[in-house]
């Protein structure tokens, strides 16, 4: 096997993984924070005389927020890098270690972040009598500071392999921006429908989908005392965190794999990501039938 | 490439990125299971998918513009069908709810109903056959727009400037990955945050995402013309 080859190979596995793991963290670090679609029924629970304790910093769209913690953890690990390099530290160490300074300077600035995002948001609900609980704010932002810090060390790992390994020309901050608001759309596609139509919403019959009317009515009691935010993400990592994770996991390792391969020269790839793309198609509509097999008709609608 | 014909293709690109927002089926209410389309803004869910072509078009771009286009086309496309099959597997798994549409009766393509699994006061759940493909055709629309702004961006600073390839490419994909956050959010104004694809009615309304996105992709590749080739 050509060397070239087997660095391929490795570089297409590690960002498999790293991607994988990085899914599941960032779908952890959004439940923590409210900060996807489902804040809209955080922020409506105050209005319908629901007092919370949610930690809510969505003052932004999950995709743009994960790109900039992305974009600016790469940009600081590659500036630091380069003087760790001039010191005379080994690339592979020099690249770890930026990218953990680059990664904690980012979760600094999310901690600033989700403090004022939280209080201006809680500020806002005082027309409701909705107090600022401090425990609301205070017990989850370690919790979310730390998710964001992985997210952002793990998003900027990625971004040095898939420029150094499997040769992506683009500079490694323009791959974590890119990596940070693909990862946002798709986990807040994907992961946050568990955090918004299930786990905030345990108290209605599993199966019925949230009803426009039913908007708001969330839990607001958790298995120990009040729920907080907390108790969100060891719930949405078991099923929300772990498809985010395939998703993206996937996409990057899918990618990275048809240009392993080189029977039709340059557009190999090209037609092997087709060829992926119908299959996965297919499986949708098998899953859908597979869906509808399950559950059946919602009682009383069989006629409709 | 010619200059001029390099600011052409960014137009095209640029107005190609603002029409398939329509495509791509997206509802900030799905994220509580309760209406059609993937979980969260299209906008954002379109950008998403438009950089992920990019990423995959940065591979093929010194291979030429065609190969570039589809590269990018295809790469969007597999981050749409992965984000669609597994947004309906957390709806079949995590949620309990089939995938319907809210806005036909029949499957155009396999033919089964709809309204009886749909939950009683939601708008649909998740995507069905014609939904995803319809999200299909947006991706390959948007990840082939996107990769010729890319490609056209690439190639007049090729022509015309001798600054070195690596950072031209970079330079290129930070103007392609703009061109994507401002014609994906022009959109939204239009589909004020919820769209079925193909099959929803606010399909009547994209000769204003056209006209929206022509204005400032004009203003976009005649900016890129003046600053490459003028001064």
């Amino acid at each position: 096997m050509e060397p070239v080859t087997l660095t391929l190979m490795i570089g297409v596995g590690l960002a498999g993984a790293i991607a994988f793991i990085a899914g599941i963290i960032e779908d952890a670090e959004s439940d923590a924070g409210s900060a996807s679609n489902p804040n809209s029924q955080v922020q409506l629970a105050p209005q319908i005389g629901h007092i919370i304790r949610y930690y809510d910093k969505a003052i932004a769209g999950e995709p743009p927020q994960n790109g900039l913690w992305a974009a600016a953890a790469c940009t600081i690990a590659l500036v630091v890098s380069w003087r760790f390099l001039d010191l005379g530290i080994g690339q592979y160490y020099a690249v770890f270690f930026a990218a953990v300074v680059g990664a904690a300077i980012v979760c600094l600035v999310q901690g600033c972040f989700g403090v004022f995002a939280h209080l201006s948001r809680i500020a806002s609900f005082n027309p409701f009598k909705q107090p600022l609980y401090w425990d609301a704010l205070l017990t989850p932002l370690p919790y979310s500071m730390g998710l964001a810090f992985l997210t952002a060390l793990l998003l900027t790992l990625l971004a040095f392999i898939t420029g150094g390994l499997l040769g992506n020309p683009f500079a490694p901050p323009l791959l974590a921006l890119i990596f940070g608001v693909s990862l946002g759309s798709i986990a807040s596609g994907t992961g946050d429908i568990q955090y918004g139509a299930e786990r905030l919403y345990q108290h209605h019959i599993f199966g019925s989908g949230i009803q426009i009317s039913k908007m708001g009515d969330i839990d607001l009691k958790g298995e120990y005392g009040f729920r907080n935010s907390v108790d969100t993400p060891y719930f949405c990592m078991r099923l929300g965190g772990t498809i985010t994770a395939f998703a993206f996991g996937l996409i990057i390792f899918l990618d990275g794999w048809t240009r392993l391969f080189t029977f039709a020269g340059a557009w190999t790839s090209v037609i092997l990501e087709a060829i992926v793309v119908i299959v996965l198609f297919i499986f949708l509509v098998w899953l859908e039938k597979f869906t509808r097999n399950s559950y059946g008709p919602y009682p009383g609608q069989e006629d409709l | 490439m010619d200059p001029i014909t390099a600011m052409i293709g960014i137009i095209i690109g640029g107005v190609i990125v603002g029409i398939c927002v329509h495509f791509i089926p997206a509802s900030a209410v799905g994220a509580m299971s309760a209406s059609t389309g993937i979980a969260t803004g299209p906008s954002m869910l379109s950008a998403g998918c438009g950089l992920a072509g990019l990423y995959a078009a940065g591979y093929s771009i010194k291979l030429g513009l065609p190969i570039t286009v589809v590269s990018g086309a295809l790469g969007s496309a597999l981050m749409i069908i992965c984000t669609m099959l597994l947004a309906n597997a957390i709806c079949a798994f995590g949620t309990g709810v089939a995938p319907v549409a809210g806005t036909y009766e029949k499957d155009p393509i396999t033919g089964w109903r709809q309204k009886p699994f749909m939950s009683p006061g939601t708008d649909g759940h998740s995507m069905p056959t014609t939904t995803a493909l319809s999200g299909i055709i947006g991706a390959l629309l948007g990840g082939g727009g996107g990769s010729l702004v890319f490609a056209s961006t690439y190639g007049m600073l090729t022509e015309v400037t001798t600054i070195a390839t690596s950072t031209i490419i970079t330079i290129a994909g930070m103007i392609a990955a703009g061109v994507f956050l401002l014609n994906c959010v022009l959109p939204a104004y239009v589909l004020v945050g919820k769209t079925e694809g193909m099959t929803d009615p606010k399909m009547k309304k994209l000769p204003k995402t056209f006209v929206s996105c022509l204005v400032s992709s004009i203003f976009i590749g005649v900016f890129m013309y003046a600053a490459v080739v003028v001064i």
